[in-house]
């Protein structure tokens, strides 16, 4: 048998899986080209993928593929290749690479950590396990942050702005995103995790919006470690999507999630509030008067916050405004601080 | 305390309505929101061209991913591909050609408007017309090409036999 279909049996059979009549396909017919051109072509791929994963009880089947496939040629969609090149024999280099990805996809690596890139925004992010992955609702926290940043030209200072704090940056999709589109503000970054403080500066250095951003470790939840940063100053805005999973739906979370992504990214405690209610203690401190904070949450928290805020009047902060995520869910809090 | 006051619906992407004449397109949309201007179809710039038939947030039907799940961090989709029905006239877009629902809910609607126009403008909409102005252009830029090397050759030729007579004269 031919070193090619030889390699061609290899690639497709995937570890340890059966890929019955594509087996069987290669065998016979190795040797007459356009069947198997196009089964070695993008679109054969993915339809092969597809199936596999499928059989295999892996969720998001077609788009895995489609994003894996895409990948190895360059592209960050399927269908924004060229509809000539979804047709078009694959190299053997780019078949292994293919094999070689999507047997990830069969342990349930989130197709974010098996590219080790996403984008956000329209910006190319890298990704590296366990450090959290953007969700696509946070973009519109940004939408939000950046509308309002726009209808109060006073936030802005002198010497540019405005300044913000994020809590909890992670890859760093939110304040990196912020900086590309507040050419004047200066963003004070903070992770309890060292892997999300590395994994945010380098971002930041591929995005090369590393001049405006101070990366900072730090824990929120320790008592008295935030005097470390009061001397950047008062803030303009604090913005996070804080952990904010209750602690009992953690189990129930997609083993994607669960096995790869950092839990304490995603662990909130009991009503899923512990860090949420930990930055709006301190925010006062930071902000400044009328300054504001932006939080994405879980749908449950607009009322539990409303009422925390209630029994905490000391720290003149009132909950100004809801929005809702593209799937109508209640999942963005504005909450504004009002005078000393 | 109730807080079903402080809900704020994000505004739809495209709401364009009617507006002054006398405006370029490009003016047009950029006067109703700084973020339409994003949605602008690509015929925008041209002064003179006519706008294409808006589209009514209203009237359209817009399916993100089918099972979401509980959404935010407890969900990891990768799957943004958003699928955008004009009811009035049944035409659906689907748009995966980005990794950000945003983008792929603005880009749905720019296709989405170009189909709905053709669709009741016929050959009459500007997108037909700006396709038949572009093919033009190429085919005029091919013919002046064709033109100018032909006037080189004859150019050639006569600067060949002139030569030659000259020679033969000698």
């Amino acid at each position: 048998m031919k070193l090619w279909a030889r390699m061609l049996w290899a690639l497709l059979s995937g570890p340890g899986g059966r890929s019955g009549g594509i087996r069987g396909l290669a065998f016979s017919s190795w040797k007459s080209h356009p069947p198997l051109a196009g089964l070695l072509s993008p679109t054969g791929l993915v339809s092969h993928w597809t199936r596999v994963f499928e059989k295999r009880g892996i969720p998001e089947a077609r788009e895995s593929s489609e994003y894996i496939v895409a990948h190895v040629l360059g592209a960050k969609t399927f269908q924004s290749l060229k509809p000539v090149l979804r047709t078009q024999p694959l190299t053997p280099q780019q078949l292994q690479c293919i094999q070689v990805l999507c047997s990830r996809r069969l342990q349930r690596v989130p197709v974010q950590y098996i590219l080790g890139e996403w984008d956000f925004r329209g910006l190319s992010l890298k990704m590296v396990p366990p450090v959290f992955i953007p969700r696509p609702e946070t973009e519109e926290l940004v939408e939000w942050v950046l509308e309002e940043v726009a209808q109060r030209p006073n936030v802005v200072e002198a010497q540019g702005g405005p300044l913000i704090l994020e809590v909890g940056c992670g890859s760093g999709a939110i304040s990196l995103s912020l900086l590309s589109q507040l050419p004047q503000s200066q963003v004070i970054a903070v992770d309890k995790e060292e892997a999300a403080i590395d994994l945010t500066y380098e971002n930041a250095q591929r995005l090369r919006l590393q001049d405006r951003i101070q990366i900072i470790p730090f824990d929120v939840t320790s008592v008295g470690s935030w005097t470390h940063l009061l001397p950047w100053g008062p803030m303009d805005l604090i913005v996070s999507n804080p952990p904010y999973v209750f602690h009992h739906d953690m189990e129930q979370l997609a083993p994607e999630i669960r096995s790869y992504e950092d839990p304490v990214a995603l662990d909130g405690g009991e009503e899923g509030m512990d860090i949420i209610t930990r930055i709006l203690t301190l925010a006062p401190q930071f902000l400044k008067d009328s300054g504001s904070i932006f939080l994405e949450v879980e749908p449950r928290h607009p009322e539990l916050v409303s009422n925390w805020l209630q029994s905490h009047p000391d720290l003149c902060l009132n909950l100004v405004a809801i929005r809702r995520d593209f799937c109508g869910r209640p999942r963005f809090l504005h909450v504004q601080r009002s005078g000393p | 305390m109730s807080i079903s006051g402080l809900f704020r619906f994000p505004a739809p992407l495209t709401r364009l309505c009617r507006v002054p004449q006398g405006l370029g397109l490009w003016e047009k949309l950029t006067l109703l929101s700084p973020r339409i201007a994003a949605t602008v179809v690509q015929m925008a710039g041209k002064k003179d061209c006519p706008a294409l038939l808006p589209l009514d947030e209203n009237e359209l039907e817009e399916q993100f991913v089918k099972g979401h799940g509980p959404g935010g961090q407890a969900t990891n989709k990768t799957s943004n591909c958003v699928v955008l029905k004009h009811i009035p006239s049944g035409i659906v877009v689907k748009c995966h050609q980005t990794r950000s629902v945003d983008h792929n809910r603005k880009l749905a609607r720019k296709i989405l408007q170009e189909k709905v126009d053709v669709f009741y403008n016929g050959e009459n909409s500007p997108v037909y017309k700006e396709k038949r102005e572009a093919a033009k252009k190429k085919q005029d830029r091919k013919k002046r090409a064709k033109e100018t090397l032909e006037k080189k050759k004859l150019l050639k030729q006569l600067w060949e036999s002139s030569k030659n007579s000259t020679e033969k004269n000698h």
